[in-house]
């Protein structure tokens, strides 16, 4: 059931939209284990938007995947607007998703056959829901491509397929948005536009937001930056900085490394 | 939400890729509803001999007498002139026919029949038969007396031409005394009872205003067991059972070309969606990050199946109905329906074959629908390009398990009876092919790498290139190997099992002759007594024992002559010696009979004959069961005494050569060929057919996958020609990757068609006692291979060069 309350309200009934307790992951067996993940434990504020940086491979993705019930850790547990993700069954996960989150990836957020108007309509499609017309057209007015309703990804820019999948992110009002290098395929220009975005609905609509990056100028749209380096929570900046303090702030993580 | 709705948004998108499905679901189905169509459509209706009387009354149908196509037994002459007086006394009859039938034939003055008629033709009649039609008389009146005969005006005689009717006896003296409008030769009935055997057929001519369900109902009351009442369309049983046959031959390549079909169909729809899955992982993914459950995706997978098979089943319903009738004439030219057949269409067939083809869509897309719902969202993160997993634990358990039962289908073909063995050796192949399928994923990468290590070693940036690329696209490899293996794998077994099976008949029956010649009947129903007598040798004459269990086939010989031409004939016990004449009645008749015959039916026989009479037979000699061409053999004084429509099929000839009117010369071993001849031409052009048909069906498949691998691989070749191969080296790359994987599908069918084809070698050698040459046509299989390589090389070679262009 997606909600139908307002977002602000909904965050404000339910204080923390995702914890993490002690949360490791592990992969592979035997000899050649991998830990992404080494005893995180992390909470995000409702109506804040948090940048997850740091090297390659210091596990920001798997921090990602496992915030969203993407992928199931290794130990610790991961809680979703209130409600705790262990024992949760592949359907359960999925409806659980399917209601309280939503996503964007760097590409192939959009499903080809589909034109952007079904596209978003397609998380409301697959609860079962016939979708409002008028809702999907506000959604994509929300991020300014109304007039490309009809067309179909492939007669879509790259900014427009982004903000295709963050009208379809937003559709059914989440309680926490993920996004996983949102702005890594698009320029410069096309960035700065994207993230405003993100930001706008963090301002008015008290969206919660949590961003992967590796782009201190995508960091700096965020209130709080948090710094992994093998699998740990290395440093956090808690106030919006620039993009300058948050590259040098990375840099000093670099050479530790 | 609905899932047909998104399903028909992909079904567009992805057109090129389902087009593969749509055309195998869309012929399979036009096959299935053209077959069906024809096989339900009935026979070739009421014979027009019959047309114009409401109501007949047939013999009774024996005990057993399915599946011999032989003539039931006839009524005794008693018999027939009490339910002529019985029938007669039905209100509403006018008269009752006794129809009687001879071989009739005019021959011209110097000896030659006019005309071609069909072997065992039976073209005279008594006078009366011909208000059966009924035949309106054209000139002239109709015959008197014995010496008197109406005919066909088609012959162009005129009234008061003396002409000679060809009997069973041999040339006899008429007069025409009038013509018909119909074809045959009709006498008088008298005349006609003497030449004829019993009577198996009464026909009822109704007065004005009779009603014919009021007179069947009535004839059936009046008859009770002694015959069966046809009116209407049910009339169609009186066509002559050779046509029962030629029907029975059309069902059985009807019904194989269907089975073929529906086990194609569902093979390339299957792979075609499987394929399609595994390159959509990734939207897959998105779709469950999305919030999509397993479930939805695969009812998803169900509603693309649907939309695709109501569409592909709508069309080839629709093309079915419209072949139906041409596919129809088609079967009568080569043999398989009788003359005067048409398909008819029928709605509910048509219903039933939609049905079916969307069914088989659903089922082709099941396993697809079930690997598509384990995606985990995660995979639309990932790259999709590598495709190396291993096969699932399942899949290779059922690959084994078919795999295992295909070789104890093989083995068991070794030890049947040869009736069931082709149908054993259809059910090895599509267990065989299902099996070796299932496991090419397992399969293939070892044979890869064992293949090309000579190449990875020394080859150059090609050689290493396809090498890896088959290696790391392992599903993609399997499912192009996968269809080339089921059209070879077929063709092959097809193809060897029908040659195999054909050839030791023939050698062991023209070795078993010693005769310098066989004299058979040339455009005539058979030899008469007359061209008999000219040709010194052993004559055989045919008739039909009717017992009170299955009919026997019986041939009156000359004891002495025959056992001089048959060097096969084993005399178990007794001797032929003691054949009777059939002229004493009672237990003076010695027959000789095959084992089998003397198992089941005891040393003495009640058995009725052509003629209705019913003799006890005394067994007076037991033969083995395979050194007899009949069950039964008899003097051939026997068989005429009671068949007088009896004619000679063959005469072994031993002494000096002579003219045989309406007959010609052929070598024993020649004769032994043709006897066999109609029959090897029949399963030849079967054999084509589904050759045909199931080569046409894969090749599609093997295009289609490749088309869909090569559209996707648009990318990979960029970065190929951006790292500085030529174009030239990339094309070799494709053609490299396609000529191994068909040769590796040619290899694979080759293997799976062998286990079954030795398992009929085995059979045919333990049955006949003389070893059997394996014979593998090689122009069908070399056809097929090449077939397929240029459908695959087009298929991946053109797309490839396009994209290069493009990019």
């Amino acid at each position: 059931m997606p909600t139908t309350t307002h977002p602000a309200a909904h965050s404000a009934l339910s204080q923390r939209p995702v914890e993490l307790t002690s949360v490791t992951k592990r992969y592979g067996t035997g000899g050649s284990t991998v830990t992404a993940l080494d005893d995180v434990t992390l909470s995000f504020a409702p109506g804040t938007m948090t940048a997850v940086m740091g090297p390659s491979g210091s596990g920001k993705s798997t921090l990602l995947q496992c915030a969203a019930g993407l992928d199931r850790p290794t130990s610790g547990s991961v809680a979703l607007d209130g409600t705790p993700l262990d024992g949760l069954d592949e359907t359960a996960l999925t409806l659980l998703r399917r209601d309280r989150v939503g996503f964007v990836f760097q590409a192939f957020n959009l499903v080809s056959a589909l034109t952007a108007a079904q596209n978003v309509a397609l998380p409301l499609l697959l609860a079962g829901h016939r979708p409002d017309p008028a809702a999907v057209t506000a959604a994509l007015a929300e991020v300014g491509i109304a007039d490309r309703a009809g067309h179909r990804p492939s007669q879509l820019s790259g900014g427009q397929q982004q903000r295709v999948a963050l009208a379809r992110a937003l559709v059914t009002r989440p309680a926490v948005l993920f996004a996983d290098e949102p702005t890594g395929a698009l320029d410069t220009h096309t960035s700065r536009a994207v993230l405003a975005l993100l930001r706008g609905l963090v301002d008015r609509h008290a969206q919660t937001v949590i961003m992967v990056t590796h782009d201190p100028a995508a960091a700096s749209w965020a209130d709080r930056v948090i710094l992994l380096a093998d699998g740990r929570i290395a440093d956090e900046i808690t106030t919006r900085s620039g993009a300058e303090t948050i590259a040098s702030r990375m840099a000093v993580l670099e050479e530790r490394a | 939400m609905n899932p047909l709705i998104f399903a028909l948004a992909t079904v567009r998108e992805r057109r090129t890729a389902l087009a593969g499905s749509f055309l195998a679901l869309c012929l399979g189905v036009a096959i299935l509803s053209a077959s069906a169509l024809i096989l339900l459509s009935g026979g070739s209706g009421v014979p027009g001999r019959y047309a114009g009387t409401p109501v007949l009354v047939q013999a009774p149908k024996g005990a057993a007498t399915d599946g011999t196509f032989l003539d039931r037994a006839p009524w005794s002459p008693q018999r027939t002139q009490q339910l002529t007086r019985d029938l007669a006394a039905v209100p509403g009859v006018r008269e009752v026919v006794a129809d009687r039938s001879f071989p009739a034939q005019a021959v011209r003055d110097d000896g030659q029949p006019v005309g071609e008629q069909r072997e065992r033709a039976r073209e005279g009649h008594g006078w009366s038969s011909a208000a059966l039609a009924p035949y309106a008389m054209g000139e002239g009146r109709p015959p008197t007396n014995g010496q008197e005969v109406a005919v066909s005006q088609d012959l162009d005689l005129p009234v008061g031409a003396r002409i000679s009717l060809l009997t069973a006896k041999g040339p006899e003296p008429f007069t025409v005394t009038g013509t018909v409008d119909g074809p045959g030769y009709y006498v008088t009935d008298a005349r006609a009872a003497a030449l004829s055997g019993g009577v198996r057929v009464l026909g009822l001519l109704t007065g004005p205003g009779a009603d014919r369900r009021a007179v069947a109902a009535a004839a059936a009351k009046a008859v009770g067991a002694s015959g069966t009442v046809l009116t209407g369309d049910a009339r169609e049983a009186l066509a002559p059972v050779q046509d029962e046959k030629t029907r029975w031959i059309g069902a059985q390549v009807l019904s194989a070309m269907a089975a073929l079909s529906g086990f194609v169909t569902v093979f390339v729809v299957s792979s075609t969606f499987a394929f399609t899955v595994a390159q959509r992982r990734r939207e897959f993914g998105l779709l469950r990050t999305v919030g999509a459950t397993p479930k939805q995706l695969r009812r998803m997978l169900y509603g693309e199946a649907l939309a695709v098979g109501a569409v592909a089943a709508g069309a080839g319903v629709t093309l079915g109905a419209l072949f139906a009738p041409a596919l129809g004439d088609v079967l009568v030219d080569a043999g398989f329906q009788p003359e005067g057949f048409a398909a008819r269409i029928q709605l509910p067939v048509l219903a039933g074959a939609f049905g079916i083809g969307v069914l088989v869509a659903m089922a082709g897309v099941w396993a697809a629908a079930r690997r598509a719902a384990r995606t985990a969202p995660l995979d639309a993160l990932r790259e999709a390009a590598v495709d190396d997993r291993p096969p699932s634990r399942a899949r290779l358990f059922a690959g084994i398990g078919f795999t295992v039962a295909g070789c104890a289908a093989a083995v068991g073909s070794a030890v049947v009876d040869p009736a069931d063995m082709v149908s054993l050796a259809l059910l090895t192949a599509v267990t065989l092919i299902t099996g070796v399928t299932l496991l090419t994923p397992a399969v293939v990468p070892p044979l890869v790498r064992l293949v090309t290590r000579p190449l990875a070693r020394r080859g150059g940036a090609v050689a290493l290139l396809v090498r890896e690329g088959m290696l790391t696209a392992v599903r993609r490899t399997a499912s192009t190997v996968a269809p080339v293996l089921a059209t070879v794998g077929f063709v092959v077994l097809i193809t060897g099992n029908t040659q195999t099976s054909a050839h030791p008949y023939r050698t062991e029956e023209a070795v078993s002759v010693r005769a310098e010649a066989a004299v058979v009947p040339h455009g005539t129903p058979g030899l008469s007594d007359a061209a008999v007598a000219r040709v010194q040798g052993a004559a055989l004459l045919p008739t039909v024992l009717h017992t009170d269990r299955a009919p026997l086939t019986a041939a009156g010989i000359d004891p002495g002559s025959f056992a001089a031409v048959n060097s096969r004939l084993k005399v178990v016990s007794g001797s032929l010696d003691g054949l009777g004449d059939g002229l004493g009645d009672g237990l003076g008749d010695g027959v000789a009979v095959t084992e089998s015959v003397r198992r089941t039916l005891g040393p003495t026989i009640r058995a009725t004959f052509e003629d209705g009479r019913t003799e006890t037979l005394r067994v007076a000699a037991v033969l083995d069961d395979r050194s007899s061409p009949y069950q039964v053999l008899m003097g051939r004084a026997a068989v005429r005494a009671h068949d007088p429509a009896a004619l000679t099929e063959v005469v072994y000839r031993t002494g000096p050569r002579t003219e045989v009117p309406g007959g010609h010369e052929v070598s024993p071993a020649a004769h032994a060929g043709s006897a066999d001849a109609e029959e090897d031409r029949l399963v030849w052009v079967f054999t084509l057919l589904l050759v045909g048909l199931s080569a046409g069906y894969t090749a599609l498949a093997v295009a289609n996958t490749l088309l869909m691998a090569t559209a996707d691989r648009r990318a990979d070749f960029r970065v190929l020609r951006l790292s500085g191969a030529t174009v030239r080296q990339v094309l070799g790359v494709v053609v490299g990757e396609t000529v191994f994987v068909v040769a590796l599908g040619t290899l694979l069918g080759g293997l799976v068609a062998l286990p079954s084809l030795l398992g009929i070698r085995a059979g045919l050698s333990g049955l006949l006692g003389v070893p059997v040459d394996l014979v593998v046509p090689g122009v069908p299989v070399l056809g097929a291979v090449g077939a397929c390589l240029l459908l695959a090389l087009a298929g991946s070679v053109l797309p490839t060069r396009a994209a290069l262009r493009a990019g």
